[in-house]
């Protein structure tokens, strides 16, 4: 009896691993091989477009540190991600209250704000770069018309970086938007109405009803918005290509420059090693600060 | 019996037909039948200027095609000179090389230490290409007295200036040197309250690492060595500070793209542009006023360093491919196409002999502009001929930009970049050196 259960229950394991298999290759080749190559590359001497490699213990990673730019380019990324991802997710949480209503004509302002998650990243970078542009662009011309100063936007070291994330906060908060949209829905709507009942102001409200009840999903669009503001690089690569003065220089663009540009391959994989870091860092940040408070509906 | 002999001989022919496409491609196999057949060469190419290259060049290549029976070209655009690059140094990580490509002049040294060139040295020597060439063009070609590529489209900047607003001011030449190049951008300039109008003088940006040595040059140095870069040398410092006054002053655009400063320079908000000669067509047909062309105003002396690249054939390739690219790049390169090519595009022909043509005397009675490069390349060299030069001209542009922005001063931004640098040099060439 309980031997045939026993089988049962490892042929329902196999089918699972079975089923499983075909991802985990995918993953093996195009995921896991290429880190565990990334890794043994960073400790060589690799040429880009030349077969032979030569070993060199952990000299790539001490050039790290001495590399004025890396840190640069480290703190740009940082602030990238530490500016677009709160900004972003703000403004998302705004409009998906603010459309999570049942007015005639809601779904036009829905699919208004989701567009620019449709544009292509080139064609949306093309299209900022003539919004920016200092002479003729329609964001100065607006600044002028409101008695604003004009500025050279990504001409200016000290404003492209600002102006990429402006931009990047147009285009990610729509798609934040639509899965903040998709847990209002499922908030229990007799809360609101005892909370009404009970004269709680909107901004109560928000901040101790819903914020809460939605907390999961906002969870989880953080790790995905940290995913997305890291891989940053078609922005980048179409607006700026990393100056003026290395002051749009992001470490994907830094590690594909230094790869295919310089062909330091070597390097390049240290620098890659290193955003793998930085990235496990900021998601475990995460994981420990937010991820504790999160709650979940029905949860004892 | 009969029924079975039928099926395995419809068998057979089934796996035959299936197989045959595998077994030409095969090496080796077919070798005899496919001695007459066409050699496909692919040439990979980039557009590094302002204007309609890209069909120029396709127009080019087609009639090749067509008049040459054997060999097919099949032209690749591949972007910018660093695409151009990038693309054909990853086909070399694979093996698969192009036949024949055309990059910056500067990385002669990147694609000989990956041992991907091919030496026409003898082929050079026994065809017209010493004796024609104009040595200054071939010689950015030649590493240790060997050729390895022929020069297709070289160019220096030059000073472009918009002769109405000129007029305007009644200044009547270009200036000749530097004070009196900051004088007329000063003079040029034209702002409404903190607005500006028009600059006074651009740079263009993204190749300013080029006009940069320029400065150098015309200061009395040339700021490299096979080994090293010497940006840290006062001559250099000095060109640097110059930049900074000018920006300082409100006459010089602090920043600029490639493509942009020729569109701001046509559109008038500039008035002055240094810009690649490869641009003179462009501009000048584009532009709704007279364009002017002179030499990049000196300091000790006249000074240029030369854009533009040489066509490379590939080691890596069957012997039938080489000499079929060979061909190509010695069409390329002849006197009729070279004058040809430099019409439609201001880039130099690299032949005496396209000088000399009766087409080529005319145009320069016509478009007396054409002929300031060529008068200038005499002043001029190879650019930045260094292993890992893609590195340095980021270095060099990164340490230019941060000190027009005013985040570093001109020295020391300088010897940052030069120190920088150098260590990579070195340790590109710990790696030749194996």
């Amino acid at each position: 009896m309980s031997h045939a259960f026993a089988r049962a229950r490892r042929n329902e394991m196999l089918l699972a691993y079975a089923l499983l298999l075909p991802s985990l290759v995918f993953l093996a080749i195009f995921t896991y091989w290429p880190i565990l190559r990334s890794v043994w590359f960073s400790l060589h001497d690799v040429l880009l477009g030349d077969p032979d490699i030569y070993w060199l213990g952990a000299e790539n990673y001490l050039r790290l540190l001495e590399d004025r730019l890396f840190w640069k380019v480290l703190g740009n990324t940082a602030f990238y991600t530490l500016t677009t991802i709160p900004l972003s997710i703000a403004a998302a949480l705004l409009l998906a209250v603010a459309l999570d209503s049942k007015l005639r004509g809601m779904a036009i302002y829905r699919s208004a704000f989701f567009y620019p998650v449709m544009i292509p990243s080139v064609a949306a970078g093309m299209l900022w770069v003539f919004l920016y542009a200092p002479g003729y662009g329609p964001i100065n011309e607006a600044l002028t018309s409101l008695g604003l100063p004009r500025l050279d936007w990504l001409y200016d070291s000290k404003w492209a970086l600002p102006a990429i994330v402006i931009m990047s906060i147009w285009k990610y908060s729509g798609y934040f938007m639509l899965i903040l949209l998709a847990a209002l829905k499922l908030v229990p709507s007799d809360l609101y109405e005892a909370a009404r009942l009970d004269g709680v102001s909107a901004r109560h409200r928000l901040l101790h009803i819903t914020i809460p009840l939605i907390s999961p999903t906002l969870y989880f669009v953080i790790i995905i918005g940290t995913l997305h503001s890291y891989q940053i690089f078609d922005y980048v690569y179409v607006m700026t290509q990393g100056g003026p003065a290395d002051s749009t220089n992001v470490l994907t663009y830094y590690i594909y420059q230094n790869g295919f540009q310089y062909q330091d391959i070597g390097y390049a994989s240290a620098l890659a090693n290193a955003l793998l870091v930085f990235v496990l860092g900021l998601i475990g940040l995460v994981a420990v600060t937010l991820g504790r408070k999160v709650h979940y509906l029905g949860e004892r | 019996m009969k029924s079975t002999k039928s099926n395995l001989t419809r068998r057979r022919l089934l796996a035959s037909g299936l197989a045959a496409p595998f077994v030409s491609m095969m090496p080796g196999v077919l070798t005899p039948a496919r001695a007459n057949e066409t050699v496909k060469l692919q040439f990979m190419y980039p557009v590094g200027v302002s204007g309609d290259i890209n069909t120029i060049i396709s127009g080019m290549i087609s009639d090749f095609n067509a008049t040459h029976d054997g060999i097919e070209v099949e032209a690749i655009y591949a972007g910018s000179y660093d695409n151009t690059e990038q693309k054909v140094i990853t086909a070399l990580g694979v093996g698969e090389p192009p036949a024949l490509w055309l990059p910056i002049n500067s990385s002669l040294q990147t694609f000989l230490g990956l041992d991907a060139l091919e030496d026409i040295t003898e082929q050079a020597k026994s065809d017209d290409i010493y004796d024609d060439f104009i040595g200054g063009f071939l010689n950015t070609a030649v590493s240790d007295d060997r050729l390895y590529g022929l020069s297709y489209q070289p160019s220096t900047p030059v000073l472009y200036y918009n002769k109405d607003a000129f007029g305007a001011l009644g200044i009547a030449k270009a200036p000749e040197t530097w004070d009196e190049l900051f004088e007329t951008a000063k003079a040029l300039t034209i702002r409404d309250g903190d607005e500006l109008k028009r600059w006074g003088l651009t740079i263009g940006g993204g190749w300013h690492d080029w006009m940069f040595e320029g400065y150098c040059r015309q200061n009395g140095l040339v700021p490299w060595e096979k080994d090293k870069v010497l940006w840290d040398r006062p001559e250099a410092i000095e060109a640097l500070s110059f930049w900074k006054t000018m920006v300082d002053a409100g006459c010089m655009a602090p920043a600029s793209t490639w493509q942009g400063s020729a569109n701001d320079f046509m559109a008038g908000s500039t008035a002055m542009l240094y810009h690649s000669t490869g641009s003179l067509t462009n501009l000048r047909k584009s532009s709704p006023f007279e364009v002017g062309v002179a030499f990049m105003p000196k300091k000790k002396q006249w000074g240029a360093s030369q854009g533009g690249g040489p066509i490379m054939i590939a080691k890596k390739q069957s012997d039938a491919k080489k000499e079929a690219a060979w061909t190509f790049a010695r069409w390329m390169t002849n006197t009729e196409n070279q004058a040809a090519w430099s019409r439609a595009t201001g880039y130099l022909a690299v032949r005496k002999s396209s000088w000399e043509q009766p087409e080529m005397q005319q145009y320069l009675a016509e478009v007396p502009q054409a002929e300031v490069a060529m008068k200038q390349a005499q002043y001029s060299g190879a650019f930045l001929q260094v292993p890992a030069y893609s590195r340095a001209r980021d270095s060099l542009k990164s340490a230019i930009d941060r000190t027009l922005a005013g985040e570093i001063a001109p020295a020391a931004a300088l010897t940052d970049a030069t120190a920088e640098v150098n260590r990579e040099i070195t340790r590109v060439l710990r790696r030749q050196k194996g």
